[in-house]
């Protein structure tokens, strides 16, 4: 029965690394979207693990940095939080995921 | 009746089948783990791809733009981008209310060592599509 319940706790755990990976890139995409700004890149990665994942992701916390790379600017979402251990073994995981985006310079 | 030489043989099967069926098991879900990451990484990659191509100036522009969109996607989602086949079909010129259609396919290898990742083999191959079309009254 835990070994059974432990696989579980296995399985959520590599759904919810996938959904936070997924997620930051998500966000970091639609950044740089036209039409959409850098302050939505949050907003989008947090709706986007929670309507995935719920809450087995805890303590969620999402940076959003810009630079620029000549007439381009790098969107980058960071991504940090830790995964409820749901199951046998209570220690949460942490995950940290960046991901980055181009926003190509406008043309003039 | 017992049998004293036969005490604690229970506990030997249970850990030796265990052991049998849990690692197996294990290996399956990393597999599928990887399967499932590589699945979101590809439909990204081809709904954006898609996406900058049919927004693109030229062919040569879009052929650009999907190389660009595929490789974000995939090393985003912590996979090597070079794994990846990428094909997509347009019209010459891209004409407005054209189609874009992007296909990417990436392997996900299924035999693994521990700390020492691929040894080779079959691998399951994940793919997405994408349409999109050239917008028909928006400038490019």
């Amino acid at each position: 029965m835990v070994l059974a319940m432990g696989i579980a706790q296995l399985a959520l755990t590599l759904y919810g690394r996938n959904v936070v990976i997924a997620s930051a890139h998500e966000g970091a995409r639609a950044a740089t979207e036209l039409g959409r700004d850098v302050g939505e890149a949050e907003d989008i990665a947090r709706r986007t693990v929670r309507s995935a994942a719920g809450s087995l992701v805890e303590n969620m916390d999402i940076v959003v940095t810009t630079t620029t790379a000549g007439d381009d600017t790098i969107v980058r979402v960071r991504l940090t939080g830790r995964l409820a251990a749901i199951g046998p073994v209570p220690v949460p995981l942490s995950v940290d995921v960046t991901a980055n985006s181009v926003r190509p310079g406008e043309v003039e | 009746m017992s049998f004293p030489d036969e005490r604690g043989q229970a506990l030997v099967e249970s850990i030796l089948l265990g052991v049998v069926l849990l690692v197996p098991i294990v290996w399956a879900l990393m597999i599928l783990a990887d399967v499932h990451r590589a699945a979101l990484a590809s439909t990204s990659a081809a709904r954006e791809a898609g996406f900058d191509a049919a927004r693109s100036e030229s062919s040569a522009a879009a052929g650009e733009a999907v190389d660009g969109a595929v490789s974000s996607a995939l090393t985003n989602h912590g996979l090597a981008g070079e794994s990846a086949t990428v094909d997509w079909i347009a019209p010459e010129g891209l004409e407005r209310g054209e189609t874009v259609e992007v296909s990417v396919a990436y392997p996900v290898p299924v035999v693994r060592l521990p700390f020492m990742g691929d040894a080779g083999g079959p691998s399951v191959w994940v793919r997405a599509t994408h349409v999109a079309r050239v917008d028909p009254y928006g400038s490019r």
